[in-house]
């Protein structure tokens, strides 16, 4: 079976009835199933998945996770997914009364058509960019849409739980999509993570339209297990005096390729984007972070630190583009990665691409092995070199963690990665 | 009672000039016991093994034991990784301490002392900050340091006082002060004294390094020796330390005899 068998086709077209998809989205799948086997993979550079099976031919099939119970917490803002299946949307109150929309995207689709049609692969990242980008389109079976009014100013970040259903053989293909409209703010925290051991797909796109003078802070957890093949593709359009944060803990455990970016279209736009990635076992991960200063006066940090264990191959490309016309930008990056293991592979790669003249950029990047002189001093306080090796890397990956938008989920990152770092010191 | 002992020690160091190895001998036979409650003080010239003696007893990989023996209660700890020899009593404060970002001192503090505590043993967060308060106030150091990462921009005085701070928290049995006193000011040098003083019992020996006397005025030791060319050529009360004040390491080493090139002679 391929995408364009009538049968395949047949399958999709009824998942999108019994979701009672608008035509113009049913044409738009069906258009971008079409091109799915001519569009070539996206571009990591130094970084070779071109024999993963990113785009696999899997009959489109509803499914209705069960909820198991998720967690006893009644705290508010909080969305969880699971599968194809939506399980939770909680929201405070006085979000709603502000006509702030959070919803999955099939209600969205029926309830706020014109709104999706109008920025879902329309904004930030469109369906004919390459074979992941049609394959989202085509077959995307989950997602939410988050619409911020002008002038809303959400205290409390929104939380979004989305568990892959590894309990059957489906891909979870799934699309968040975020407005913040005019001079209004959002914090946005995202755990991905799985339940079951079905080897499984996951292609997870986020886009956030910035528009102007609005502050998105976008925060993602990822831990999918070591079962699940992912590509992950968030991007930012950031309007005129617009800001989004980016704090990103890579911590999938199978392989992984991920697309962050920030396109800054206004003028003085900003981004600031700070990724952690730990890579264990032979698990390989590929990953780009990217900004386009497009607009005056713009400004783009990228901060990334990785840390590699056992076999585990890990390649942080930071991506600066400045493009012509664009007077006043400034663009700055640090990638660094950290090897715990001699048997590990990594990169860390600025690529600056300027074509202006009247612009700032740096760029700093290092490949290092863990400080004997830090671990010596250490222990000579009685700390044990496991749990001095683990103080040295929180150390390495502090700016970052310090940039998650609250205790809890800091909190929370350091756990995970304390966790990955002794399961993968285990076998070093 | 506790005993450190060094009998007979010989160390090397293997370093790389233009691509060969060369391996010289530093250490060239040190013999020396410390008992709990004492204080000692090396003394000696520049490159003359003082700083190898220290790092090699706390088990610095880079020091290689050709011959001798480092005993603990009687138990050699030469199989010992350096975590160990620490949880077994010993402590060396650092000439150079390394600085680590994202991990603030506290967090370093209590890790330590938990670290050589049971699991059941372990230091609450109360008893842990009124140590850390009285300790502070004692080394008229702010507060605000402990929430600074581990040592991360301090001033060289500044590391001083943090390696003392940790010496009072974590209470070893042995304590290797490695030239505590160089770059400190006469405040600050009594301000340290006075920390490693509040130590002085039964149940702590020190082992001071320094190049000059002056520490010792303020830090009475109970034995001097006297270190070259690799070995203690010579030991004695705290008036050996004054005399050699004024006589210089040269006229010491022409009065022994001794046929020791000094570093810094010109």
């Amino acid at each position: 079976m391929n995408f364009n068998d009538v049968e395949f086709i047949q399958d999709l077209k009824t998942m999108s009835d019994r979701r009672h998809e608008p035509q113009w989205f049913w044409e738009q799948r069906q258009k971008a199933l079409s091109q799915i086997s001519s569009l070539s993979l996206p571009e990591i550079p130094q970084f070779d998945f071109y024999d993963w099976q990113l785009a696999e031919v899997i009959k489109p099939q509803l499914h209705e996770s069960i909820s198991s119970k998720i967690s006893n917490d009644k705290s508010l803002n909080v969305i969880v997914q699971k599968g194809q299946t939506t399980i939770a949307i909680d929201l405070d109150q006085e979000i709603k009364n502000q006509g702030v929309i959070v919803t999955d995207i099939f209600t969205a689709l029926q309830k706020y058509p014109d709104l999706i049609k109008k920025y879902y692969l329309n904004q930030a990242i469109r369906a004919n960019e390459d074979r992941l980008t049609s394959y989202h389109c085509a077959l995307m079976n989950s997602g939410i849409f988050i619409y911020i009014p002008q002038h809303v100013k959400l205290k409390q970040p929104l939380m979004i739980k989305i568990i892959q259903d590894n309990t059957f053989k489906q891909p979870l293909i799934h699309h968040l999509l975020v407005v913040a409209a005019s001079a209004s703010q959002v914090t946005v925290i995202t755990q991905l993570t799985a339940q079951g051991d079905q080897k499984n797909l996951s292609n997870c796109m986020v886009e956030v339209i910035a528009q102007t003078d609005s502050k998105v802070h976008f925060s993602a957890i990822d831990e999918l297990p070591e079962s699940t093949m992912s590509y992950l593709n968030r991007r930012a359009v950031i309007g005129d005096r617009a800001q989004v944060e980016w704090s990103i803990g890579m911590l999938n455990s199978g392989p992984t390729i991920a697309d962050f970016a920030s396109e800054l279209e206004g003028r003085e736009a900003q981004s600031n984007a700070k990724v952690i990635a730990i890579s264990t076992g032979s698990q390989r991960a590929g990953i780009n972070t990217r900004v386009t200063n497009r607009g005056q006066r713009t400004i783009g940090n990228i901060v990334q630190r990785g840390i590699l264990l056992e076999q585990s191959q890990l390649t942080f490309n930071g991506i600066g583009h400045i493009i012509h016309g664009a007077h006043g930008a400034n663009a700055e990056q640090e990638n660094r990665v950290l090897m715990l293991s001699d048997q590990a592979r990594g990169d860390a790669n600025p690529i600056l691409l300027i074509d202006e003249n009247d612009v700032l950029a740096g760029h700093a990047a290092s490949v290092s092995q863990v400080d004997e002189e830090q671990m010596y001093y250490l222990m000579s306080r009685g700390i044990d070199a496991p749990t001095a090796q683990r103080l040295v890397i929180r150390g390495f990956l502090g700016p970052v963690i310090a940039g998650m938008p609250d205790n809890s989920i800091q909190r929370q990152l350091i756990d995970t990665i304390e966790r990955k770092l002794i399961n993968g010191q285990k076998y070093n | 009672m506790k005993e450190l002992q060094i009998k007979n020690l010989h160390v090397s160091v293997t370093t790389e000039e233009q691509g060969q190895n060369i391996t010289k001998e530093i250490l060239t036979g040190v013999n020396l016991t410390i008992k709990t409650g004492e204080i000692h003080a090396i003394m000696g010239p520049n490159g003359t093994g003082k700083s190898t003696l220290s790092q090699t007893i706390m088990g610095n990989s880079a020091y290689h034991i050709t011959k001798g023996d480092i005993l603990l209660n009687g138990n050699s700890i030469l199989d010992m990784p350096v975590d160990e020899r620490a949880r077994q009593g010993l402590f060396l404060a650092m000439q150079y301490p390394a600085e680590i970002q994202g991990i603030t001192n506290a967090e370093f503090l209590r890790t330590a002392i938990n670290a050589r505590r049971s699991s059941k043993n372990q230091m609450g967060v109360r008893e842990f900050i009124q140590e850390l308060d009285k300790n502070l106030k004692l080394l008229d150091m702010n507060e605000s340091m402990t929430e600074r990462y581990l040592n991360e921009g301090f001033s060289g005085g500044e590391k001083k006082r943090n390696e003392i701070l940790q010496l009072l928290m974590i209470k070893p049995n042995f304590a290797l002060l490695d030239e505590i006193d160089s770059g400190l000011d006469i405040d600050a040098l009594q301000v340290v004294a006075k920390g490693v003083n509040s130590m002085r019992n039964q149940e702590f020996g020190a082992l001071i390094i320094t190049h000059y006397q002056r520490l010792l005025n303020y830090i009475v030791p109970d034995v001097v020796h006297i270190m070259m060319g690799g070995k203690i050529v010579k030991s004695g009360d705290a008036e050996l330390a004054k005399k050699l004040e004024n006589e210089g390491y040269a006229g010491l080493r022409d009065e022994l005899g001794l046929d020791i090139d000094l570093v810094d002679e010109a």
